[in-house]
């Protein structure tokens, strides 16, 4: 029923997408609401959510693979599917994001390496390449030693390319809210915790046949995980923030005061916070609840939703702050404003890169992870 | 109006231009050592003829902004526009106002911010394609062609100097009909007949760059090369816009910026920008 009602969302979600892309393709940029001083929004938002969620998806597939930690047996593939999945759907995001994306072929013949954003479009190449052999070992030879060498490439590059999106936004020097040290050092932690909320969720809904006593391990081992990160991760907010307000510096007093008080507020307090964080937490400390499959599978999806919000919470209050005072008012145009919400368009395109996310993440579980052998196979 | 009021509050150049009676006094000359009777845009279009003919690389451009002459009334920023046909949202040299004090001690600020045209600029640094670059002369120019669109550089820009061009056209509402002096179709060509970077740039449809591109001020490279100073400098009538050579130690601008009066925007960034304020 679940798995149904997923398949639905998802098919529904990619055919409103649609429209969204197809107006981001033919007629271009105008409908969206990003403009010269909020140059990025929700797509880039889409795509650190979506990348960090394979690179987390993929630290979890070596729970199984390199660690070999009992509960998280054969779920490897799934996760690495998922991987597979989920990191060309957060490069989809990005790419619509791209003026002149036609042009991306450029930053592989033609790269500069002082951009970080050049490295990292290698680093998710790699990542991605990875991946895939990943996949390909975990079905043809996941015990041999090769198998192995390729995890423990592919867990370093996926710790690495995490913290990289960190350094991308990090290294802006001009943009005080991101660029703080620990930026670099909470991406992986958002990585993992990330996988973990997806995990909740493919093993909660999607995997009831796996054996109960396992299942409910992993669900609780998968519990505490989110616990330990959700944990982590409000203590890294609660320091980001009061070191800004104590500080005092003007643009991380906007940048924060956007997120707590401004047009921003009920994404924070309602959904990164209460949906996000505390009820996750408060649910999945309970050992029953955090077993029961629906429940667990339920909690990962508010954290993952919690996840995708905090992700538009860093980018878009970084770039609230006028870079010179009075740049708002000094010349009037279209999309010369300080004002950011995600038109319909930008909703849409990223509906359309969630119902590819979900769709593909399904299909590729019914239909190659855990197909069922053919009746010649049976007799074999 | 009184001359003293006048002397407080206003530029010189436009106090001595709507006193009516009487002189107002106006402090030191923005630089010593040119005839008092000769416009400095003739002496500055000199000079400007003579780094021409040095090699590019041992020419340093640098725009000195006199704040304390500035009035105001943004000619600069229109005439970017009308010189680099900038669609609207759009623009490389706003000037921005900041009312300072309370009634009665009170008064405008105006900041004119073109590009910084930044030695260490950060928005080089980061484009992924090598789209924005020094050129041979040190101005931080932006390859079309090369540009994917990404924004990289606009969020790097620590003086919010670049801006995307979506795609608007101020002619596109214009209706077009038999006899008209400018219609629709007539303003669109005017419109997008841009000489940027020495190129004819159509800028057609909603995909064809500049649209799709971050764009930003470059001093009119394309009038530097023929001996024409940048439009806002030209345009400025308050006088407050210089630019020249400063490896030419004869030049207004390597006068200007010698003084201890003289500031960088953000100068803790460490970008060591090429664009200098008296205030």
């Amino acid at each position: 029923m679940l798995k149904k009602l997923s398949y639905a969302v998802g098919a529904a979600a990619l055919l409103f997408g649609l429209w969204g892309v197809y107006i981001r393709l033919f007629e271009g940029e105008q409908s969206a609401n990003y403009g010269s001083y909020i140059g990025w929004g929700l797509w880039v938002a889409m795509y650190l959510f979506l990348a960090g969620l394979a690179a987390g998806a993929y630290m979890l597939a070596a729970f199984d693979y390199l660690f070999n930690v009992p509960a998280f047996k054969g779920t490897g593939k799934t996760m690495l599917w998922a991987a597979l999945v989920t990191l060309p759907a957060g490069l989809a995001s990005i790419g619509m994001d791209l003026g002149h994306m036609e042009r991306i072929w450029k930053v592989y013949l033609q790269p500069s390496f002082t951009s970080f954003l050049a490295w990292m479009v290698w680093g998710y190449t790699i990542f991605l390449i990875l991946i895939a052999i990943s996949l390909y070992f975990a079905f043809t030879a996941p015990e041999k030693k090769a198998m192995k060498a390729v995890m423990w490439i592919g867990f370093i590059t996926a710790i690495l390319v995490a913290g990289g999106v960190g350094f991308l936004l990090g290294g802006n020097a001009a943009r005080l809210y991101w660029h703080v040290g620990l930026l670099p050092v909470q991406f992986p932690v958002f990585a993992i915790a990330s996988g973990a909320g997806l995990m909740l969720l493919i093993v909660g809904w999607f995997m009831p046949n796996m054996d109960e006593k396992q299942r409910g391990d992993l669900l609780w081992l998968l519990a505490i995980i989110s616990i330990a990160t959700s944990v982590a991760k409000l203590y890294f907010l609660v320091a980001d923030y009061t070191q800004s307000l104590y500080g005092g510096v003007t643009d991380n007093l906007i940048a924060v005061n956007y997120v707590l008080n401004g047009p921003q507020a009920f994404t924070f307090w309602g959904v990164q916070i209460v949906l996000g964080l505390l009820i996750p937490v408060i649910v999945l400390a309970q050992p029953k609840l955090a077993k029961n499959g629906f429940v667990a599978g339920l909690m990962g999806l508010f954290l993952l939703i919690g996840y995708a919000a905090a992700r538009l919470l860093i980018v878009v209050p970084g770039q609230v702050a006028e870079m010179m005072p009075g740049q708002a008012e000094a010349f009037v145009g279209p999309k010369l404003t300080l004002e950011y919400t995600p038109s319909l368009m930008e909703w849409s395109v990223t509906s359309a890169v969630m119902g590819f996310a979900i769709l593909g993440i399904l299909i590729g579980m019914d239909y190659l992870i855990n197909r069922k052998p053919r009746s010649t196979e049976v007799k074999k | 109006m009184s001359n003293e009021l006048l002397g407080k509050y206003a530029s010189e150049v436009f106090a001595g231009l709507v006193s009516a009676v009487g002189e107002v006094e106006i402090s030191a000359a923005p630089a010593a050592g040119f005839a008092p009777s000769e416009d400095v845009l003739v002496r500055m279009e000199r000079e400007l003829k003579r780094a021409l003919e040095k090699p590019a690389s041992e020419r340093r451009w640098v725009m000195v902004i006199d704040l304390r002459r500035c009035i105001g009334c943004h000619a600069c920023t229109i005439a970017c526009v009308a010189e680099n046909k900038l669609p609207p949202g759009v623009v490389y040299r706003p000037v921005m106002t900041e009312e300072i004090g309370t009634y009665p001690n009170v008064t405008m600020k105006f900041l004119p911010r073109p590009c910084m045209q930044c030695e260490k600029s950060p928005c080089t640094e980061v484009c992924p394609v090598n789209a924005t670059y020094h050129n041979e002369e040190e101005i931080v120019v932006v390859d079309y062609e090369q540009c994917i669109g990404c924004r990289a550089c606009m969020a790097a820009c620590p003086y919010g100097a670049r801006t995307f061009d979506f795609g608007y056209n101020y002619a596109e509402q214009l209706p077009v009909f038999d006899g008209a002096i400018i219609g629709g179709e007539t303003a669109a060509g005017y419109e997008h007949a841009s000489q940027e970077y020495g190129e004819a740039w159509k800028r057609e449809g909603r995909h064809e760059s500049p649209v799709g591109n971050v764009r930003k001020c470059h001093f009119c490279l394309h009038r530097i090369k023929d001996g024409i100073l940048p439009a806002c400098t030209t345009t400025c009538i308050g006088r407050a816009t210089y630019f020249g050579d400063a490896n030419d130690p004869e030049s207004l601008v390597a006068e200007l910026i010698s003084k201890p009066n003289v500031v960088r925007l953000k100068e803790e960034l460490g970008t060591e920008p090429r664009v200098y304020y008296i205030v």
